[in-house]
């Protein structure tokens, strides 16, 4: 970040500006128009009848049993998440092995997968007449059209979050500190527990922001699992497109705004790490100059 | 604690990098393992503290074999070339790592660790700089720290491996002496990886020479350096003037040693540019040869001249001292008599071969 800034003030310095302005408003006017004046549409709907309306329509039961879902699939999945992001990027960064390439793809698999193929791959799987089906309801489990299926599809769209963000700055940081907490005495877990971990904290939360952020918003594959049972099997995504669906737009808007609000909180913190992870570099490039 | 070495060898791949080298470092000694890059002493050190298994052969401290023992139970200081320090802990942390890593019975209590990384930091001269992280530090004075790091856990052996080649010149110079200093003080039996051998030769009790991962020769550093016993430990202590075929043959004709004139094809003389001697009349009691002054570096205590022979493509190089240098009152293009002081001759085919191949990094 710190040396992309040093390349800007050079650019700036060395060339004449043809079009300055006019790319800068260019790309001012399509934020506007397609990021922020519909974020604004989102919250003038939603309080269009005032507060009251507002806030029953978020109180509403069905409502409440939807975030109260979104939150327990989050609160699953992304530890989940975590730790199966340091364990990839721990054995793709730290050993070598045959078919770490073709594990380093397939980790990619979810973001090049349309999220509702992932969703109709459970449903054949785990579904009633699915390959699992027969077994599933001889013991009489419940996994699609349940909490279950929705935690999988889930799961399945935010895999690759915390391990693509770990695996290059694991990449970057080398060994080297692992090796020398070895050759003092240190074993297995006090190595990552003193040495690795503390290093890899900004990635990982990073990561984890990402992976929940997504996990609060996905829609597609969770939507082929769900079967829509209101109040038991509707995440907040969910329940905003049942609400729209049936003309509901103040309450549809309403629980819109939870979601953007997720999603503004999100960018927050991700940007309050850009900028600390930022300031340590820095201190870090002063520190090699002395 | 004396390190034994047995026949260790060990290959990457199709690669060689240690090939059978016994050796042995005596209790409390700083041994140089010395080589260019690629001759297995990395490798060789690697093995001593137990970050890779040899394919074959043994490591013994105090010569119980070592092979099943982890690193953590073998008793090493290990410095490595990027410091590794713990850059999100303060310089004290990092000095205090191997002591609150420790388990059981010989766990350290929060107060034996304070007094003991002061002790430390006193001894590496960093007391001040405690509460301070790693990326604040000189490049010098982490090193320092690695070193301070590596000595907490009261080790039995101190491993270096090239621990002043990431630093320049003089802090480099500084830093040698200073762990020499520190060396005398603790008498920790050492080894140090390093590929300079100014470095080698200034600060090992011994130096054990590799190359392309066979151990070459073994001894203290005047031993060596006074008697190399191949063309690539002389050319690899120092600079060296090299003769072959008519050149060779002029300096030893009154040898009468005629094998040598027969075989100067395939043999080689070595001297070092200070054993070289220049004058401006034909001396009575040696065989000199005609040559002219090419280039003058007169900078420093020696002054270095470079010397053309007729049918000679690479220069000769002498040093001698400025007051013999002002003396003969040297001017470019000058016509010398040149004649060697000591000469060293390898008739060994192979060995000159193998140096040839090697391009011998002149």
């Amino acid at each position: 970040m710190n040396l992309f800034r040093r390349f800007n003030s050079k650019i700036a310095s060395t060339l004449v500006h043809p079009g300055r302005s006019f790319l800068i408003l260019l790309t001012l006017a399509v934020i506007f128009v397609f990021l922020i004046l519909p974020l604004l549409v989102v919250f003038t709907e939603a309080f269009a009848q005032g507060w009251k309306v507002y806030k029953s329509a978020i109180l509403q039961p069905d409502t409440v049993a939807a975030l109260h879902l979104t939150l327990l699939v989050v609160s699953i999945a992304v530890p989940l998440n975590v730790l199966f992001g340091i364990a990839a990027s721990w054995a793709i960064t730290r050993f070598d092995f045959h078919g770490k390439n073709l594990l380093l793809t397939l980790i990619d698999i979810p973001l090049a997968v349309s999220p509702v193929v992932a969703g109709m791959m459970y449903v054949e799987v785990f579904g009633l007449h699915g390959w699992l089906g027969d077994w599933l309801s001889l013991h009489n489990l419940h996994v699609i059209y349940a909490v279950p299926g929705i935690v999988l599809a889930t799961v399945f769209v935010t895999f690759p979050f915390v391990a693509r963000e770990l695996i290059p700055f694991m990449q970057a940081q080398g060994s080297d500190e692992e090796i020398a907490a070895v050759a003092l005495g240190a074993r297995g877990f006090s190595i990552f527990w003193r040495v690795t971990l503390p290093n890899i904290k900004w990635a990982l939360l990073y990561g984890t922001i990402l992976a929940a952020a997504r996990s609060v918003g996905e829609f597609g594959a969770v939507s082929v699992v769900s079967g829509h049972v209101r109040g038991r099997t509707t995440t907040l995504p969910l329940q905003v497109e049942m609400l729209y669906n049936e003309y509901s737009f103040t309450e549809a808007f309403a629980v819109a705004s939870l979601l953007t609000l997720a999603a503004v909180f999100t960018l927050a913190i991700k940007t309050f790490i850009e900028i600390t992870t930022e300031r340590r570099a820095d201190r870090n490039v002063s520190g090699e100059d002395r | 604690m004396t390190i034994s070495l047995q026949n260790i060898r060990k290959s990457f791949g199709s690669f060689v990098a240690v090939n059978d080298v016994s050796l042995t470092i005596p209790t409390g000694e700083l041994v140089a393992l010395l080589g260019p890059s690629g001759s297995g002493k990395t490798t060789l050190l690697r093995a001593i503290a137990g970050l890779e298994t040899p394919d074959s052969g043994s490591v013994q401290l105090d010569g119980k074999d070592v092979a099943r023992l982890s690193v953590a139970r073998r008793g090493i200081g290990f410095v490595f070339q990027h410091y590794a320090l713990f850059r999100h802990m303060t310089i004290f942390e990092n000095v205090a790592f191997g002591l609150r890593v420790q388990t059981g019975k010989n766990k350290s209590s929060r107060r034996e660790i304070r007094e003991r990384v002061e002790e430390l930091l006193q001894l590496v001269q960093l007391d001040s700089y405690a509460k301070m992280y790693p990326d604040q530090l000189s490049g010098g004075q982490r090193q320092r720290v690695a070193l301070a790091r590596a000595l907490a856990v009261r080790p039995e052996v101190l491993l270096l491996d090239e621990p002043f080649s990431a630093l320049d010149a003089k802090v480099r110079k500084d830093l040698r002496d200073w762990l020499r200093r520190i060396h005398d003080e603790l008498h920790v039996t050492t080894i140090l990886v390093t590929h300079d051998q100014e470095e080698a030769l200034e600060v090992a009790d011994r130096i054990a020479i590799l190359h392309r991962g066979a151990l070459l020769q073994e001894g203290t550093p005047q031993a060596i350096y006074e008697h190399p016993n191949s063309p690539f430990v002389y050319n690899f202590l120092g600079n060296v003037n090299l003769f072959h075929g008519r050149l060779l043959a002029e300096f030893t004709q009154s040898d009468e040693s005629s094998d040598i004139s027969k075989s100067a094809e395939s043999s080689i003389g070595f001297v070092r540019p200070y054993e070289l001697e220049i004058s401006r009349e034909l001396p009575a009691d040696a065989h000199a040869v005609l040559a002219t002054v090419a280039q003058i570096h007169a900078v420093g205590p020696v002054v270095r001249v470079d010397l053309k022979v007729a049918g000679n493509t690479q220069p000769l190089t002498t040093e001698l001292a400025r007051s013999r240098y002002n003396e003969l009152d040297l001017k470019l293009g000058d016509k010398l008599f040149v004649y060697p002081s000591a000469l060293r001759v390898f008739h060994d085919r192979l060995a000159v071969n193998e140096f040839f191949v090697q391009g011998a990094g002149i």
